[in-house]
């Protein structure tokens, strides 16, 4: 194979890592809006707090001498999922629970606060530094000539892939086969309907902020193994990039957020390959546009019909 | 409800006049610099170096009989904060500061300090454009990017000698400055950079990057810019398999970067001011600092320190704390103190410093550079 296109299934590699935790993150945006129509923008922060338990349970199962790798990774899993989706169930009912039925506006506000607060509080009670963990799941499979261009597959980010499809594969069977993902459909359908027919629609929208909490911390477990560095800051991009990924594929659906996501970092990769790398995020959000000015419902999104 | 309202402007009014009352026999020295933010630890050594310097002239009987008092604002490394907290020095009536430390931040506080008359001495900003108006109460006690750069690409130049060198910068005033002046620097010498481009600051994934820097069989990195993001390309570096080195300014030269990029950090070069704690005179003030359960090693504590001590000489010399006769006397005058003899310049830059070379380690130590 020669040099150009080695290089390229690198950069492809790198975009599609990437990408994915992007789907991971976006989903949470993605049903938030599917089912109550808002955006919740302390989403981020979430991601943010789940890299930051990740790192705590992990630190402090190294400290305790334990070794077994697949062990600890699992417990640092479970409590991060735990504690990440409580934050998810709260940040539902303090910010958005007493704000229903107002204007669209009010919760929208209510949670950008939400996000300032979570951010600060962590800055106050973890301090805001970079704080760095070892290499957990190190070494990589190469191919390719290395006189031209060797390609590096690293076990890290298989890890990635593994788990984010995983993840969806769960979700997916979770939105499809259960009673509770049948609640979900039918909330984003139409929320009042669903009410009158007895469903606790208060339920299913508490629930869809405790799986989007869930998968963002699932996101922020694989990137914070992955880059093996957080700060209190990493939330407000990662929300940032996510949300476009969530726009771009279509808001309000779940496969729109995974394509959406897995674009965004391709074209994020490959921006930095053939351009100067400082045109990333400019051409990730001018990408943003694009897509809201031609197609503003997304790639996957239903156009909205206006309710009567 | 009235009355109670009433009740609180009084207390909140007398509460001021007492304050007022309690700052007549003491100088306040604003100390402003990032406390908070992924760059906080500058900050700190600034303030280590502050307080230290503060505290030893206390003890020794203050200035003109006042005790000196440091009050730390916090502009978080952003410029936004930085000119917010300016304004609110002014506010608060004090007339020297040493600060800011990022230079991006330095930069718009120093125009507000200009113009209220504020008397100024950054120990870390080292921005040329900060000087370059014609301001008369900016003074700095710490070398410039125009030296700094020069002295690095001068080394690539004739110790490293790279084959395939690329030039990485985070798109900063003071990162960007740096890189551009290496750059100058080691085209003059027929050494032409295969990359010069920018990263996002805050970013975590530079894998795109590192493919490129393999792509183009690049061996020599100069990064322009910060620890957080020059650790992580190192780490990723590692994980890559990209086999270059990389050199950096003394923007990443504190121990954070091994805790960021562990056994990646071995073998990265650092231009950082000559190791001012190694010197046998500070011993004695090291001690000090040590024993206060504070770090020393920091590059930017000593010229922290010695901007005070430049500030209070001044004050001694004329006598009074007029900022216009300080900043006159600052000028045409030569200050002893812990970082050498300082001499300032007709716009306020050291006359002259020099730079050193090291070889940073993974444990987050250094030794100079051969």
């Amino acid at each position: 194979m020669s040099e150009t296109i080695l290089y390229l299934i690198q950069q492809l590699i790198n975009g599609l890592t990437i990408g994915s935790t992007y789907a991971l993150i976006a989903i949470g945006y993605t049903m938030v809006y599917g089912i109550i129509g808002m955006i919740n923008f302390a989403h981020g922060e979430v991601y943010m707090i789940g890299s930051y338990i990740t790192f705590i349970v992990i630190a402090g199962l190294l400290g305790m001498g334990m070794v077994s790798l697949p062990l600890i990774l699992f417990i640092a899993l479970v409590i991060s999922v735990l504690i990440a989706s409580t934050y998810g169930w709260t940040i539902e009912r303090v910010a958005y629970r007493p704000l229903r039925g107002t204007n669209r506006l009010i919760p929208l506000i209510s949670a950008i606060g939400m996000s300032i607060f979570l951010q600060n509080y962590v800055v106050l009670s973890q301090g805001s530094r970079d704080i760095a963990l070892p290499p957990m799941i190190s070494g990589s499979w190469t191919f390719g000539d290395p006189n031209l261009f060797e390609v590096s597959f690293s076990y890290m980010q298989l890890f990635i892939w593994v788990a984010t499809f995983i993840t969806m594969l769960g979700l997916t069977l979770f939105i499809s086969r259960s009673r509770m993902g049948r609640a979900c459909r039918a909330c984003s359908e139409d929320i009042g309907m669903t009410n009158l027919l007895g469903v606790d629609t208060n339920r299913v929208i508490a629930m869809t902020f405790i799986i989007g909490a869930a998968l963002a911390a699932i996101a922020g477990l694989l990137l914070s193994l992955y880059y093996g560095v957080v700060n209190p800051f990493i939330g407000f991009m990662a929300g940032l990039k996510a949300f476009t990924a969530a726009v771009l594929g279509g808001i309000g659906s779940i496969p729109g957020a995974v394509l959406g996501g897995l674009i965004l970092g391709v074209t994020e990769a490959l921006t930095a390959a053939y351009f100067p790398s400082e045109y990333k995020d400019v051409v990730a959000f001018g990408l943003l546009i694009l897509i809201l000015l031609f197609r503003p419902s997304g790639l996957l999104g239903k156009p909205e019909v206006e309710k009567v | 409800m009235k009355k109670f309202t009433r009740t609180l402007l009084s207390v909140g009014t007398a509460i001021c006049l007492y304050g007022a009352v309690a700052q007549a026999d003491t100088i306040k020295i604003g100390l402003a610099g990032p406390a908070t933010g992924p760059v906080a630890q500058y900050g700190d050594m600034q303030k280590i170096g502050v307080l230290a310097a503060i505290e030893q002239i206390n003890k020794a009987g203050g200035i003109n009989g006042m005790q000196l008092e440091g009050v730390i604002y916090d502009d978080a490394c952003d410029p936004k904060q930085a000119v917010a907290v300016a304004n609110k020095i002014v506010n608060d009536g004090i007339q020297h500061v040493v600060g800011h430390l990022c230079s991006s931040s330095t930069e718009p506080a120093a125009d507000i300090y200009e113009e209220e008359g504020v008397l100024m001495i950054t120990a870390a900003s080292t921005s040329p454009s900060i000087t370059e108006k014609g301001h008369q109460m900016i003074f700095r006690t710490i070398g410039l990017d125009s030296m700094q750069g020069p002295f690095a690409g001068q080394y690539v130049i004739n110790s490293v000698k790279p084959k395939n060198m690329a030039i990485i910068h985070d798109k900063q005033q003071y990162g960007e400055g740096l890189a551009t002046a290496v750059k100058k620097e080691v085209e003059a010498a027929g050494i032409k950079p295969v990359m010069f481009e920018g990263v996002t600051p805050g970013d975590k994934d530079f894998s795109a990057l590192i493919a490129k820097l393999k792509k183009n069989k690049v061996d020599f990195v100069y990064y322009g810019g910060y620890h957080p993001e020059l650790g992580l390309i190192l780490r990723q570096s590692k994980e890559k398999g990209l086999a270059a080195r990389f050199m950096g300014p003394e923007g990443v030269g504190n121990p954070d970067i091994s805790k960021i990029a562990g056994a990646a950090s071995e073998g990265l070069l650092v231009t950082l001011p000559q190791s001012f704690d190694k010197d046998p005179a500070n011993q004695a003030l090291v001690q000090a600092i040590v024993d206060k359960g504070e770090d020393p090693t920091g590059p930017f504590v000593f010229p922290a320190y010695s901007a005070v001590e430049v500030m209070t000489a001044a004050m001694t010399a004329t006598g009074s704390t007029d900022t216009e006769k300080l900043a006159d006397f600052i000028r045409s005058n030569t200050f002893k103190t812990t970082t050498g003899e300082l001499a300032f310049n007709e716009k306020g830059d050291l006359a002259q410093f020099s730079f050193v070379v090291y070889d940073w380690h993974a444990d987050g130590t250094k030794t100079p550079a051969k």
